[in-house]
């Protein structure tokens, strides 16, 4: 393939690559998923990711391009293990038409807002749109208001988020990257969400 | 120019076969017109043209108006309004619907507040000053900090709306981008083209591609020609990040906003508006490699090739801007600018340090309408791997190689070599063996012998004076240039020689009086000498008091060097490279 052609997709079915991509895999005891973060720029998806996989915090933001790849492994209390594995999307507009390519067979789709901004909440809220149109039928999505240590600078209600939440079958949690708040719970309670688990 | 079997030790006065050639060229070049006046009268290389700083110009901005002075239809004279004649579209294709690419009017709810911060730390260690200097957000048209900047680039829309800036917030610079485009946009009324201002020691350079208007303003004294790549570069680096199919959102809404689309990309532009000033590659159109030994690099060519084999379209292996190694798919072939903006792109985005990356990008010169999709991985903290394919669902394939690739390189030991190698770093002047008949491959032969003797100007540098040079082989695409060392030991200095080069390299490839052969130049900082042939193109900077008929003879020395060590410094490869 590839040799002079620079036509995307002219080999996207490719069966070797999509092997790969199963956003499950069927071992009740070790599951391996396929995680992506959506929302809008500087809301602190790869801040979230960075204290999840390597328990780390850098306050310098650094401008995610394309998407990162990270993966983490957590074992809960019924010694089941789910690997997740992350795609961390960039967040800038440019990328808004590419995102199917990260989103798409993701079992676990977490929408990512700042608290402190409403446009970021908006945005959110195109994601989730945009993940019930196109994305997998059975996603686990979750709504994550970030920046939680900047409750003095609040703009958008928990009470609010909640709602819209709910409102969208999905779970809601706020967390802090900054100070590690409820970032390994997002995740225990997203895999404790998985529809295969939920099923053995 | 043929290896010189001359080995009789013969000193000085006996010139070898080389140098009397060289000798020769240099001095029928020149038989017509006296040496030094024969470039001045072209205009393109006053004695005086530096600045020793750059950032802020001592003077107040020039206070009197540019003159547009029409019918200079030759567009080179100084005081003048450059035109050309016709409207030049550079082959520009309408964008066919069928080739994929940007799609940028989706998903633009929200407003895009692109904040960024570029922190960089390797970067920062090598190129001292770039994010120093890079973007105030908080000037604009109006500020007198703004107004002393000596570099400005611009890009804006065909209806005038900003799109970057260098300095400033781009939005507040809505009026002075109407003013440009209204310049732009008269001149194009006429069905003519607008190259260059020039206002007192300012010069204006425009460059327009097709929906998108890129503009420099400078005091530097750099040549129209050197200004005018830079904005390629500038407009090539767009694509990189966008693809041309951007020039579609334009035909649908001429007001189209683009600068949210390059949202994030602010230390992608300030890295390679910076690297104008010190890397050599933004004008020579070549590449550089590290030297390894041929054996290390013929390693990581193999593993590459074999992915290339797998479907991979272009694998590269780079330390820092040097590359390792460079394979590409059966036929295609990297540019050596796309080469540039891709490892600019790379270098200056911090996420990939972070961890491995899957991105669209673009290579202008390969396919400027699509993206290709990259999977890019640091394996340490220089070295990096990108692997770029055309097929959008390919991250884990890429991903696999990249694990066989690691495996292969840690084994061969070619990562240890590469560490070795930055550490040592390249070709050092005081290195250059005085023997011409020595053929070892050994980077540093007999260092002893590597000063020249009793007619050495000085301690410092090389013999006779040589403080630096850039060999550029014309067929491989790829250059190398000399590290620096004393006198030449502040980024100042670098900087200063780097723009006499760049000089030196537009008047050597004048169109209308050139190409020229051979150059000799004395000025109060430098001997500059320049020798052009079919294979090579050499830049050599000497001590200003060095000895000229010395300073041909170390020229020669040179490239019989780079010669010996070719197979160290430059990269060969089974498949064509270049175009």
């Amino acid at each position: 393939m590839g040799c002079a052609s620079s036509i995307p997709d002219k080999n996207a079915g490719r069966s070797d690559n999509l092997n790969f991509e199963h956003s499950t895999v069927n071992d009740p005891k070790n599951i391996r998923v396929k995680l992506v973060l959506l929302g809008d720029s500087g809301v602190g998806k790869s801040c979230i990711v960075l204290r999840f996989v390597r328990g780390q915090f850098d306050p310098t933001s650094k401008v995610t391009v394309g998407a990162s790849f990270l993966s983490q492994t957590i074992a809960l209390q019924d010694s089941t293990t789910v690997k997740f594995e992350i795609w961390d999307t960039a967040g800038q507009e440019r990328y808004a038409a590419l995102a199917p390519l990260y989103y798409r067979g993701a079992a676990v789709a977490v929408v990512v807002y700042d608290i402190t901004s409403p446009d970021s909440f908006l945005k959110a809220q195109y994601w989730v749109k945009e993940l019930q149109k196109h994305g997998s039928p059975d996603i686990v999505m979750a709504l994550v208001g970030n920046k939680a240590d900047l409750h003095e600078n609040r703009r958008v209600s928990a009470e609010e988020a909640v709602e819209y939440a709910e409102k969208n079958g999905m779970f809601f949690i706020e967390t802090s990257a900054k100070t590690a708040d409820n970032i390994n719970q997002l995740f225990e309670e997203i895999a404790k969400r998985l529809p295969q688990r939920q099923s053995s | 120019m043929d290896s010189d079997p001359d080995t009789n030790g013969a000193p000085e006065p006996q010139l070898s076969e080389d140098e009397m050639r060289l000798s020769y060229l240099s001095l029928e070049d020149s038989r017509h017109v006296p040496q030094g006046v024969r470039l001045e009268r072209n205009g393109s290389l006053p004695a005086d043209f530096y600045d020793a700083r750059e950032d802020i110009k001592p003077d107040d901005v020039e206070a009197s108006p540019p003159r547009m002075v029409t019918g200079g239809r030759e567009g080179s004279s100084k005081g003048k309004i450059g035109l050309i004649e016709g409207l030049e579209m550079d082959g520009e294709a309408p964008p066919s619907p069928s080739s994929s690419g940007y799609a940028g009017e989706r998903g633009s709810s929200g407003g895009s507040s692109g904040t960024v911060e570029a922190a960089d730390s390797g970067e920062r260690v090598l190129h001292d000053d770039w994010d120093k200097g890079k973007r105030r957000i908080d000037e604009d048209d109006t500020s007198a900090s703004w107004r002393k900047r000596k570099k400005h680039f611009f890009v804006l829309s065909h209806s005038g709306k900003p799109i970057f800036s260098r300095y400033g917030d781009e939005h507040k610079l809505a009026g002075f981008s109407a003013t440009l485009q209204a310049i732009i946009s008269f001149v194009e009324n006429g069905d003519d083209r607008i190259k260059f201002v020039r206002a007192g020691r300012h010069q204006v350079v425009f460059l327009v591609k097709g929906p998108i208007y890129l503009v420099c303003i400078s005091c530097t004294e750099e040549p129209y020609e050197a200004l005018r790549g830079q904005l390629e570069l500038l407009y090539g680096q767009i694509l990189v990040i966008l693809t041309k199919s951007i020039d579609r959102c334009f035909v649908k809404n001429p007001k189209f906003d683009m600068a949210p689309l390059l949202g994030g990309t602010d230390a992608v532009f300030s890295s390679l508006i910076h690297s104008f000033s010190w890397n050599p590659a933004t004008f020579l159109h070549a590449y550089t490699c590290l030297p390894l030994a041929y054996s290390t690099r013929q390693a990581a060519v193999a593993i590459l090739q074999d992915v290339a084999d797998s479907g991979v379209l272009f694998a590269i292996l780079m330390c820092r801007h040097k590359v390792v190694s460079l394979v590409g798919a059966q036929k295609a072939s990297l540019h050596p600018d796309d080469m540039l903006l891709l490892s600019n792109f790379i270098l200056s985005t911090e996420s990939f340090r972070t961890s491995e990356a899957f991105s669209p990008i673009c290579l202008p010169h390969y396919n400027s309408m699509a993206f290709l999709y990259a999977y890019v991985h640091y394996l340490d903290v220089d070295t990096y791997l990108a692997l770029l394919s055309t097929n959008s669902e390919g991250f884990y394939h890429l991903k696999e190689c990249r694990i066989q690739i690691e495996s292969v390189l840690v084994k061969s030991n070619v990562l240890c070599e590469v560490q070795k190698s930055i550490l040592d770093g390249g070709l050092h002047v005081e290195d250059l063996p005085v023997d011409s008949s020595l053929r070892s491959g050994l980077p540093c032969p007999h260092p002893s012998q590597g000063r020249a003797g009793p007619s050495s100007m000085s301690d410092i540098g090389g013999p006779a004076g040589l403080w630096h040079f850039i060999y550029r082989s014309i067929n491989l695409d790829q250059y190398v240039s000399s590290e620096f060392s004393s006198p030449l030991n502040s980024s100042r200095l670098h900087k200063r020689l780097y723009r006499a080069y760049q000089k030196l390299y537009v008047s050597m490839h004048d169109r209308q009086i050139g190409p020229h052969k051979t150059q000799f130049r004395r000025d109060e900082n430098y001997v500059l000498l320049c020798w052009i042939t079919q294979d090579f193109e050499l830049y050599a900077a000497f001590d200003p008091l060095a000895d000229k008929a010395l300073a041909i003879k170390t020229c020669n020395r040179v490239c019989q060097w780079v010669r010996d060590l070719e197979n160290e410094i430059f990269l060969f490869g089974g498949s064509p490279f270049s175009w």
